[in-house]
């Protein structure tokens, strides 16, 4: 069960270990993510994913791929936490709220594509 | 090949302002076309190709209430977010089921008194979506489409592009001119606009707040409750607004139907100083501290509000609406026909 979820590090390094198996020169750009320090992603779908990328760099014309994270529901609510620090290093106090922050949606990434597969379950084919 | 007929305001309209493409529809041609609502989304999807835009699906039969409990002829009865032919599967379309009568809406909603006016009675009612109708929306979510770039939010009241972070508001009587053919004025919100927003009526299925449960912010409450900073949080952005004799003229009406302004109704700016010329009562000891700070900050004191003034009539408050109801004074007024074009796409 240890390895059901994959470290964001062994992520990055597993995707970037995929698009460059072919050729080492291919280049990779996975973004998205960036806010996370520290997160485990699901195994299964992380495998999937270094699937695709062999996938797409198979065609010899691709000299770039790009992965991109968006979330599925676009508009996403956070926990905001103000924190007020003394001199000393002591916080004071956490005051707690809510903010919605919406983003585009992932169809915002395909308008460039000349073809669009979708793997996700019971969603339409572009 | 059949038609569809569509009003768009486009992108750079009234002199650069509008900075996005805003698509509505009448319900009526859509039936008279055989199809679904969001078949015809679908469509303008297609017909726009590789531009964006907001898309509302209006029935002008129906009627709806404004954030601040004013109820209006038409309704938003459909909002879209269309981008390069796309419509996101589970965000990108949201119906507006009408809702039924029921007396508990009457008792916990007293605003709701006005649709058993004449001018309402028996008429749909579209406010904001059934949890059906918000699909894969989680209850966090607002009332939002969003597709690509383009957000279509509080039930077709703002749109916005996510890319190059641009918005704009349309409240609904600045729809019905749309629709009707109007006119309106358009320009920066400013702060008295961004006040008023806040100042909303608690709902069940409310345009912007509430569902099964009713909405937290009553009337007299501010939703904003933001302090000093509630005339800043939508301030920068253009709206599209009708002529103030419309605003005044379908605010009167709830007056006149027994709304008490801050009670019933909310206590905007506009709904205040037209309730103080018209000599109806305000609910001014209803009305929250939170909600006096937000007032106060764009000049609505209650110490003004307490003057005698002498009530003018119906048409008089219609006729200086103007003078009387604060805010977007440096907007520029237009023609409709100016604005929007009326385009047919085939199919």
């Amino acid at each position: 069960m240890k390895y059901m979820h994959t470290k964001l590090p062994d992520f990055y390094s597993k995707l970037v270990a995929s698009a460059k198996q072919l050729n080492p020169d291919t280049e990779i750009e996975i973004t998205g993510l960036e806010s996370y320090k520290s997160a485990k992603l699901a195994s299964l779908r992380c495998g999937r994913i270094e699937e695709e990328i062999m996938e797409v760099v198979e065609d010899p014309s691709v000299k770039k791929v790009e992965v991109i994270m968006v979330p599925n529901n676009p508009e996403v609510t956070f926990n905001s936490v103000v924190k007020g620090y003394r001199a000393d290093g002591s916080c004071t106090k956490a005051v707690i709220d809510y903010l919605a922050v919406s983003g585009p949606t992932l169809e915002y990434h395909l308008i460039d594509a000349e073809e669009i597969v979708d793997r996700r379950t019971s969603r339409p084919q572009y | 090949m059949q038609t569809l007929k569509y009003r768009i305001i486009p992108e750079g309209a009234a002199d650069g302002v509008v900075p996005l493409n805003w698509v509505f529809l009448d319900k009526k041609d859509i039936d008279a076309a055989g199809i679904t609502d969001r078949q015809a989304c679908e469509l303008i999807a297609k017909e726009l190709k590789d531009t964006c835009a907001a898309v509302n699906v209006m029935d002008m039969d129906g009627v709806t209430v404004t954030s601040d409990g004013i109820m209006a002829d038409g309704a938003v009865a459909a909002i879209a977010s269309v981008d390069h032919g796309f419509i996101n599967h589970d965000f990108g379309f949201m119906p507006i089921t009408p809702l039924p009568f029921t007396d508990q809406m009457l008792h916990d909603e007293p605003h709701m008194k006005q649709w058993l006016e004449d001018c309402y009675i028996g008429r749909k009612i579209y406010r904001g979506p059934l949890k059906e109708d918000r699909g894969e929306r989680d209850s966090h979510n607002e009332s939002m489409t969003l597709t690509g770039r383009i957000a279509n939010n509080n039930v077709g009241s703002e749109a916005m592009n996510m890319v190059a972070m641009t918005e704009i508001l349309i409240p609904f009587f600045g729809m019905y001119e749309v629709m009707t053919g109007g006119n309106v004025n358009i320009g920066i919100a400013g702060p008295v606009v961004s006040v008023g927003i806040g100042m909303v009526v608690s709902e069940r299925y409310g345009r912007i707040f509430g569902s099964a449960n009713l909405g937290a912010y009553k009337a007299g409450m501010t939703a904003h409750n933001s302090g000093k900073y509630a005339k800043t949080v939508k301030s920068d952005y253009p709206a599209i607004v009708a002529p103030k004799s419309v605003l005044a003229e379908y605010t009167l009406r709830a007056m006149d139907a027994g709304c008490v302004a801050g009670r019933d109704i909310g206590c905007s700016p506009a709904v205040l100083r037209l309730a103080q010329a018209y000599g109806k009562p305000i609910d001014l000891d209803n009305i929250s501290k939170r909600a006096w700070i937000e007032l106060e900050s764009v000049g609505i004191t209650r110490e003004s509000l307490e003057k005698t003034v002498t009530p003018m009539s119906r048409e008089e408050v219609i006729a200086n609406a103007d003078k009387i109801i604060p805010g977007m004074e440096d907007s520029k007024p237009y023609a409709v026909s100016d604005i929007c074009q009326i385009k047919t796409l085939t199919f």
